[in-house]
Order: structure tokens, then C-alpha cells, then sequence
């Protein structure tokens, strides 16, 4: 065709080229449904050789409801805000995909050779969104199980198999409405890249379902005025679709076929404004998102759960960053910490998050000194808590890890760079979660335990250097192993590659503190915190391991 | 009143860019008329594929506007998907379709029709990629990957082009024949906006070039004057 300064009118051939693409393509589609059809008959059998007993579970519930307990009240009183809290969920959920992937996806193929063309947008895109309706009402469907069983275990809904199935149903049907509500929602949210009221939307809905949450607790130890619950029921979508589950549990909810109405109604205009919005979602929109699925993807299949990461934080922004300036070191020891100490404190969101987990941490480890003898759960949570903390501070060994070369110009060998990154992780969670842990400790007085928890800091930092020099998982990784009746251990292998870390430090912490924390006496606490600082050591010594590896693997 | 043939087919007016602090182009004004090609020229960092980037539409400048037409600038609007090329970074391809499937589904998709096998044939021909026709694109080395993309602009019908440095990957003989192929598309009326590094190609084929560094311009004339401030 000849280039033209004339305008360029051109005939719609948008039921011509989607036509010949669909022939040419019939094979790869044909593959495609093979592929699908073969891992839900994988999803289908993990869930049946490992799941079975849950599924055998429900089945039972439904059949032979439990009779009701001791909690069977509270937990009725804990309902409607309880389901309101899953729906409002659910809501979030779908809303925060919106950010990044949504309900209308191209492949990269279609993005680069299709989206330039006259093609009409709407004939390629609404097809896409109309799958996306479906899969995600089955998948809500799916998830209203969950609440259902846990409500019929409750001693709920009792009154026959017939009972028991409309609650089931009840709920299913009330999060697959949902779930379409939603996917409608961020069908608009896509279209509108830059409206902020979305993100605001899914803060309010967020802070919404942690306060149902709240208010489902209080209920369930206290019981409060009938009208908050009415208020919730009556409160928006999430209660409407709470309001039928409600009712068939033995609640209060007189009008939950009203309410299930207009959640239907609303739905269906969720899902016929999202139909039309479908269409207009830009070019730019959808190369952008098709590239981080395009990588996302590609990680998966390898297993890089650090890419699939950095995938999706670069299509949703990143961790807000700020300029931050701090004068470069006088003395060459002081480059590693001074980096380290830049990264997080350029991205302050993650500083705050895992601030606010080490002192998670620290108050979990209080509530476990508090009740040495049934305080396992809560030191596991904290002790994991601190493992996840240790982690967030350690980015800048995870930076070095992500890439040798950025410190191939450094006057020090790279394995060692290991022991320079522990002091600021170390210092940091010493200062925000250890701290705090010995200063309850010491207010509980167990001023002994103090030892135990600055060498805790070590091993945990220590444990967190191990994952951050894993390094890429190696293609074959999945073929180590050996067969057996449920399946090759290949997949173990690679579950162990990610835990390390938090396996060879947490595990052996919890068993250490506990002992120490059980025992009387200060000689209790010697033997776990030198057992503690040779494990330090140990993980360290395995981090710089890594690392050698890691650098030999590079260079 | 300005003659039509001479109205500017796409205009940039006061565009600049930028991301958080940092400022990508300042205050940039072109004007691209049918028949002539502005080369952009300039070393890597210096805001050229930002601002193909907007001219194409593919990006929203801070301040500033871009008009196609006479009519502000949208990538989605018909007219631009219509008359507006694209060449850039290297694309992705259907692993399963060959090389001519893909040109035939361009062609087809921008109303050829029952000539869409001979406009693909043609493309192929003219990009020296007629023994490729039946490869899949897995199969092609960078190079025949970049003809590829070359070819995808032939098939269909384009007032404007905007080349993103289309000299990447190609042999030294590629080249000369990329230098013909922009030649013969400006004669038969069409406007071309490129970037380069390749400065034989800027020589040869551009009217005007600009030379930016640091998002700002730096030099800007004929390719000979606009050289002589990029030395």
C-alpha cells in the first residue's frame, strides 16, 4: 500500500481479521483448552488427594449439620459483621486487581500487532471481559464455601440437608454476586487509569472490612445493640449479600430477599457498566498491563517469586519513593550500611511496614512471656513476625543479590559484603522490635530473657541474609526428587529453596525460646542464647556461602 | 490561510515531559508536513524515544500539546490508528503464526482485503524476507526481526511514520537499503518523524534534524547544520 498525505478512510475489517485470526490460530486454541483442561484436572486431583478430607468435611456438614455448641451463640452474634468483613474483601480484592491487571487483558501479541490496527476496540476487548465475568463468578461461588462450612461446623443452619444446601447456596450465590459486582467496578476502574477515587475507594473498603472485623470480634465476646448489626446488613452491598446467610443461620435478617434483590440489581448494572467500559480501556493501558502479565508469567514459570514481585511492582508504581540525601561515608567500612541505609529510607512505606511488624513482633513475644506454658502460638507468630521484619530491612543485601555486578567496583570481596549488610537490618530491629520486646520483658519481670532477645535479632537478620542470597532457583529444580504415589518431591525441593531461611531460623528460635522462656532460673537462658549465637554464625557463614556462589555464577 | 498540502501533519507545541524530578524533554516545537522527514538525533538518554513516544500518542506530554491533523492527538482515535506507523522497540509475535500470517492479518486488519496476500507478498519481497515467509518468528534472527516490523508498516496504508532508530540490528547492506526505503516512502507523500544514531541514514534521507541533549534542543537545522552541534 502507498503512503498518501490524502486522509485515509479505510473499511471496517474488524469481523475479517478477527475471523482470520481465529482460523490461523485454531491449533494454538485448541492446545490451549488441552492445557487448561489438564490443569484443572491437576487442580481437581491436588484438591481431591489432599483436600479430601475437607471436602468429605463439608459434605458431612451439610448432611449431618453439628449440633450446637457452647460458641454456636457467639458466633451467631459474630456473623453479619463477620460476612459483611469477607465481602468487603472480596470487593478489595478485585479492586486492588484492577490496579494492575483487571478484568480486560490482551496478550502481548495482540497488544503489539492488533491495538495500531482500525480493529474495533470493542469487539476485541468485551469478549475478554465477558470471560473474566464468568471465571470470577465461579470463582466467588467457590469462595462462599468457605464461609458456609465454617458456619454449618459452627452448629449453624441446622434443620435438614435442605437447610443446610440453601445456606450453602446462600452464601455462594451472595459472593458470586459480588465477585461480578467487583469485577464491573474494576472493568471502570481500568478504563479510568487516573481517577484516584478508585485507589481511595480501595483504602475506604480496606479500613471498612479490618472495622467489620473489629466489630465482628466484639460481637462474638460481647453482645452488642441489635442495630449495629442492622446497620451493617443494610450498610451497602456486603451487607445485603450477608443477609441471606444471616437469616438461613438462625439470625435476624426478616428482608433478606430484598436485600439479595438489590445486590442482583446492582450487580447487573456493575456488569453492564463494565461491559461498556470494557471498550474504551486505552492501547496504553493494555500494552502496559499486557507486559507485566507477559513477565509475570514468565517468572512464574520459573519459579522467581523476587520477579513476580518486581513485576507487579512496577506496573502498580512501586514503593513511593522520596528524596532522600545522606552525605556519602568518610571511611570505605561505612559504604555497605550507608547504602543500605539510603535504599530504605528512600522507600519509606517499606520502612514503615516493617516497623510495624517488628513491633508486631514485640508485643506477640510479650503476650507469649506472659503465659509461658500455652505461649507457643503466640512466640511462633512473633518470632515469624521478626523473620518477616529482619527481611524487609535486609532490600539492600536483596539489591546486591538481585545483581553481582552493581558491586563488582567495591574494594571488598563480594561474600563478605554479606556481613556489612547484616548491621543496619540488625540495628534496626534491634532498635524498633528488640528493644521493645526486653522493655516488656523486663516491666513482666524477666529480665533474663533480655540476652535471649538481642541474639534472636542476630539469627533472624542472619536467617534473612540466607533467603536474600538464594539466587535464582535453577531450571531443573523441579526434577530433583523422587516419585511417589502423590507425586514427584520435586516440588518439596523447591518449597525448601524459599524457606531456608526462615526454616533453619525461625524453627530453631521457637524451640530455643521456649525452652527459655518455660524454664525458671537465669542459668535456663545461657544454654539457647549460645546455641542461638552459634546458629547466627552458622547462617551467616551459609549466606556468605551463597553469595560466593552467587558471584561465581555471575563473573 | 495555509495551503493543505502544506498544513503541518503533525505538531508539537511547547512539550515537555516529565517523570517525578526528573525532567525528560523541555519545552520541545516540531511540525512534521507531508513529504518531509525531521530526524532526531542525539545520545541515548537524551529524550528522543520520549518524545516518538508522544508524538505517537503512546505517552501524554506534561505540559504542551500535540496535534495530528489539525486535531489534538489521542492514540485510540481511528485516525491515528489508521494513518499513524509505528516502528519501535522490537515487538512481540504470535509464537505460532509465520511471518507471512502476520502481515496478512495487518493488511487484512487495515481494510486489504482479497489484495492482502500480494500487499504481504510484496512486503516480503521488498524486505528480503520472502524465504522467511513460511518461519515462525522464534526462528528469525534480530535483524529479520526488525525487516519484520519494517514490513508490518508496508502492508497498510500511513500518512505519518515514526521510526524509533529502525537501523538497530540491521546489516551494513540493510541499512543502505532502510536509507532507499524512507527515500521512496517521503517521494510517494509521506511524513516521517525518526530517530537515529546512524547518521549516514539522518544524512540521506532527513530535511531537518534536531539534535537534543538532556530533553532540551541543542542544535536544529539542515542535517549538515544540526551535525556540526551534535560534533
Amino acid at each position: 500500500m502507498m503512503p498518501t498525505a490524502a486522509v485515509i478512510e479505510v473499511p471496517d475489517s474488524t469481523d475479517a481479521t478477527i475471523g482470520l485470526l481465529r482460523g490461523l490460530r485454531h491449533g494454538h486454541v485448541r492446545k490451549q483448552a488441552a492445557s487448561v483442561a489438564y490443569w484443572l484436572y491437576l487442580a481437581g486431583l491436588t484438591v481431591l488427594v489432599y483436600g479430601g478430607w475437607l471436602v468429605a468435611a463439608i459434605v458431612r456438614a451439610i448432611r449431618r449439620p453439628q449440633p450446637p455448641a457452647a460458641d454456636t451463640a457467639a458466633v451467631l452474634r459474630a456473623v453479619p459483621a463477620g460476612l459483611c468483613a469477607l465481602a468487603l474483601l472480596v470487593i478489595v480484592v478485585l479492586l486492588w486487581e484492577a490496579g494492575w491487571r483487571g478484568p480486560v487483558t490482551v496478550s502481548q501479541p495482540t497488544a503489539d500487532w492488533l491495538l495500531d490496527t482500525p480493529v474495533r476496540r470493542a469487539r476485541l476487548l468485551r469478549p475478554r471481559y465477558r470471560v473474566s465475568i464468568l471465571t470470577r463468578l465461579l470463582a466467588g461461588a467457590a469462595t462462599g464455601l468457605v464461609p458456609a462450612a465454617v458456619l454449618m461446623s459452627a452448629g449453624l443452619g441446622r434443620g435438614g440437608t435442605g437447610r443446610s444446601l440453601r445456606l450453602a447456596g446462600a452464601t455462594m450465590l451472595g459472593t458470586a454476586l459480588l465477585a461480578a459486582l467487583g469485577t464491573g467496578m474494576a472493568a471502570l476502574a481500568e478504563a479510568r487509569p487516573g481517577w484516584r477515587s478508585w485507589r481511595a475507594a480501595k483504602l475506604i473498603a480496606g479500613g471498612a472490612a479490618a472495622g467489620a472485623a473489629v466489630v465482628a470480634a466484639l460481637a462474638a465476646v460481647a453482645s452488642l445493640p441489635s442495630l449495629v448489626g442492622s446497620v451493617l446488613l443494610w450498610s451497602g452491598p456486603w451487607g445485603w449479600a450477608a443477609q441471606a446467610p444471616v437469616a438461613l443461620s438462625g439470625g435476624s435478617a426478616p428482608l433478606w430477599p430484598v436485600a439479595l434483590g438489590l445486590l442482583a440489581l446492582t450487580s447487573a448494572v456493575a456488569v453492564a457498566a463494565g461491559d461498556r467500559a470494557a471498550a474504551a480501556v486505552s492501547a496504553s493501558a493494555l500494552r502496559a498491563r499486557a507486559r507485566t502479565i507477559g513477565s509475570m508469567s514468565a517468572a512464574v514459570a520459573n519459579l522467581d517469586a523476587r520477579r513476580v514481585t518486581a513485576a507487579y511492582r512496577a506496573m502498580a508504581g512501586g514503593y513511593s519513593r522520596v528524596r532522600f540525601m545522606l552525605g556519602p561515608p568518610l571511611r570505605k567500612e561505612l559504604v555497605i550500611p550507608w547504602r543500605d541505609v539510603v535504599a530504605l529510607a528512600r522507600a519509606p512505606s517499606r520502612l514503615a511496614w516493617a516497623a510495624a511488624v517488628s513491633l508486631a513482633a514485640a508485643g506477640l513475644g510479650a503476650l507469649a512471656t506472659q503465659a509461658p506454658r500455652s505461649g507457643l502460638l503466640p512466640l511462633a507468630g512473633a518470632l515469624s513476625l521478626g523473620y518477616l521484619a529482619a527481611a524487609g530491612f535486609c532490600e539492600g543485601a536483596r539489591l546486591d543479590a538481585d545483581d553481582p555486578r552493581r558491586s563488582s567496583q567495591l574494594p571488598f570481596r563480594y561474600d563478605r559484603l554479606v556481613w556489612w549488610h547484616a548491621i543496619v537490618p540488625c540495628l534496626l530491629l534491634a532498635v524498633l522490635g528488640g528493644i521493645p520486646a526486653a522493655a516488656l520483658a523486663a516491666a513482666a519481670g524477666k529480665v533474663r530473657l533480655v540476652p535471649l532477645i538481642a541474639v534472636a535479632v542476630l539469627v533472624l537478620v542472619s536467617g534473612a541474609l540466607v533467603n536474600a542470597y538464594r539466587g535464582p532457583l535453577e531450571a531443573e529444580a523441579l526434577s530433583y526428587g523422587f516419585e511417589t504415589p502423590f507425586g514427584s518431591t520435586g516440588s518439596i525441593t523447591v518449597a525448601l529453596w524459599y524457606i531456608t531461611g526462615p526454616l533453619l531460623s525461625v524453627g530453631p528460635l521457637i524451640w530455643l525460646s521456649y525452652h527459655a522462656i518455660s524454664a525458671s532460673g537465669r542459668g535456663a537462658v545461657i544454654g539457647p542464647v549460645v546455641v542461638s549465637l552459634v546458629l547466627a554464625a552458622w547462617l551467616g557463614a551459609i549466606a556468605t556461602r551463597r553469595a560466593r556462589r552467587l558471584h561465581a555464577a555471575g563473573a | 490561510m495555509i495551503p493543505a498540502e502544506t498544513a503541518p501533519l503533525l505538531t508539537l507545541a511547547g512539550v515537555s515531559r516529565s517523570y517525578g524530578p526528573l525532567q525528560a524533554l523541555k519545552a520541545i516545537d516540531l511540525a512534521v508536513t507531508s513529504g518531509q522527514c525531521i530526524a532526531l538525533l542525539g545520545v541515548n538518554g537524551s529524550g528522543k524515544s520520549t518524545l516518538l513516544r508522544i508524538a505517537a500518542g503512546r505517552d501524554t506530554p506534561t505540559t504542551g500539546q500535540v496535534r495530528y491533523d489539525g486535531q489534538v492527538l489521542r492514540e485510540d482515535a481511528l485516525a491515528a490508528r489508521t494513518e499513524i506507523a509505528v516502528v519501535g522497540d522490537a515487538s512481540s509475535a504470535y509464537p505460532d503464526l509465520t511471518v507471512r500470517e502476520h502481515l496478512l492479518i495487518i493488511a487484512v486488519a487495515h481494510g486489504g482485503g482479497a489484495r492482502s496476500p500480494d500487499l504481504a507478498d510484496a512486503a516480503l519481497a521488498e524486505c528480503r524476507l520472502a524465504e522467511q515467509a513460511a518461519a515462525l518468528p522464534g526462528w528469525l534472527s534480530s535483524g529479520q526481526r526488525q525487516a519484520l516490523a519494517l514490513a508490518a508498516v508496508l502492508v497498510r496504508p500511513r500518512r505519518l511514520l515514526i521510526l524509533d532508530e529502525p537501523e538497530q540490528r540491521l546489516d551494513p547492506t540493510a541499512r543502505r537499503w532502510l536509507g532507499e526505503l524512507l527515500a521512496r516512502e517521503k517521494a510517494r507523500g509521506a511524513a516521517l518523524l525518526l530517530a537515529t544514531h546512524h547518521v549516514e541514514l539522518a544524512e540521506a534521507v532527513a530535511d531537518e534534524a534536531i539534535v537534543l541533549l538532556d530533553g532540551a534542543v541543542v542544535g536544529r537545522g539542515t542535517p549538515d547544520q544540526a551535525l556540526a552541534a551534535l560534533r
